[in-house]
């Protein structure tokens, strides 16, 4: 299937930043980031696979202050774009458009990721 | 990367076949479906590292090498890969054309399907061989 050219607007240089427009962008900055982190998932997986070993030296990497802080990310990107995922849902009812609500809408995401993201961190993570 | 640009008149023209219908409504089902899916996998995802982050092997083999754990595991990794490729098709489209975008849409196939299988196999390996 033959893709044309799509015209591109300065969209970031030129509109006034809404919440709806910020949590798009975070929607595809997510979505790539996950496309990229579901490889750190797959490398446990084969590392497990082959032998304690490996298991060991991809463990170590994983639990190394870097890791630690790229697993975080992950948490809240993964938790981001499924909550954003849920709200395209939300909206395929067409419900929840008028103005005031999409924004409320918008805020929710933004608030009940790093809500969702801290509680899955301090319950499994920091207090277990 | 620029191709022919997009006039108003391209759009308007029904027999400049602009865009693909089916498939676009196909993909866009496509992505909600496994999107939604996917809230599965993450639940799965989460379980998966809290209990065995950091544990020895045979504490790993028990649990994802667990039939109820493992097969769903492995279905739910392949629709992820569905997901992917479908979601980062979307970005592409917005910023590639023609060859270029051939290309690097090559490239996000190979890569969902180089994550997918390496997934899957691993899971598949300790499930049936331990």
């Amino acid at each position: 299937m033959s893709v044309r050219a799509r015209p591109t607007s300065p969209h970031l240089q030129i509109y006034r930043w809404t919440i709806t427009m910020a949590m798009s962008i975070l929607h595809r900055a997510t979505g790539i980031a996950n496309y990229a982190g579901m490889a750190l998932f797959a490398i446990w997986l084969v590392a497990a696979a082959m032998g304690q070993e490996a298991l060991t030296a991809v463990n170590f990497i994983y639990g190394s202050w870097l890791g630690q802080v790229a697993l975080f990310g992950f948490t809240w990107s993964l938790v981001h774009h499924m909550l954003g995922g849920l709200r395209h849902w939300v909206w395929d009812f067409a419900v929840m458009m008028e103005p005031g609500q999409r924004e409320a809408l918008a805020w929710a995401t933004l608030a009940g990721s790093v809500i969702l993201t801290l509680l899955i961190w301090t319950v499994f993570v920091w207090a277990a | 990367m620029r191709e022919t640009p997009i006039t108003k008149t391209i759009i308007a023209d029904p027999r400049s076949h602009y865009g693909n219908g089916p498939a676009s409504t196909r993909h866009f089902i496509t992505q909600r479906v496994t999107g939604l899916v996917n809230v599965v996998f993450l639940g799965l995802l989460l379980f998966l590292v809290v209990r065995l982050a950091g544990q020895d092997r045979t504490d790993l083999v028990a649990v994802i090498g667990n039939m109820v754990v493992g097969l769903p595991l492995m279905v739910l990794i392949a629709i992820v890969a569905v997901h992917m490729r479908n979601g980062m098709r979307d970005t592409l489209e917005d910023y590639f054309a023609g060859r270029m975008y051939r290309l690097v849409m090559g490239l996000n196939t190979f890569f969902c399907l180089v994550v997918a299988l390496a997934g899957i196999g691993a899971v598949a390996k300790i499930v049936f061989w331990g």
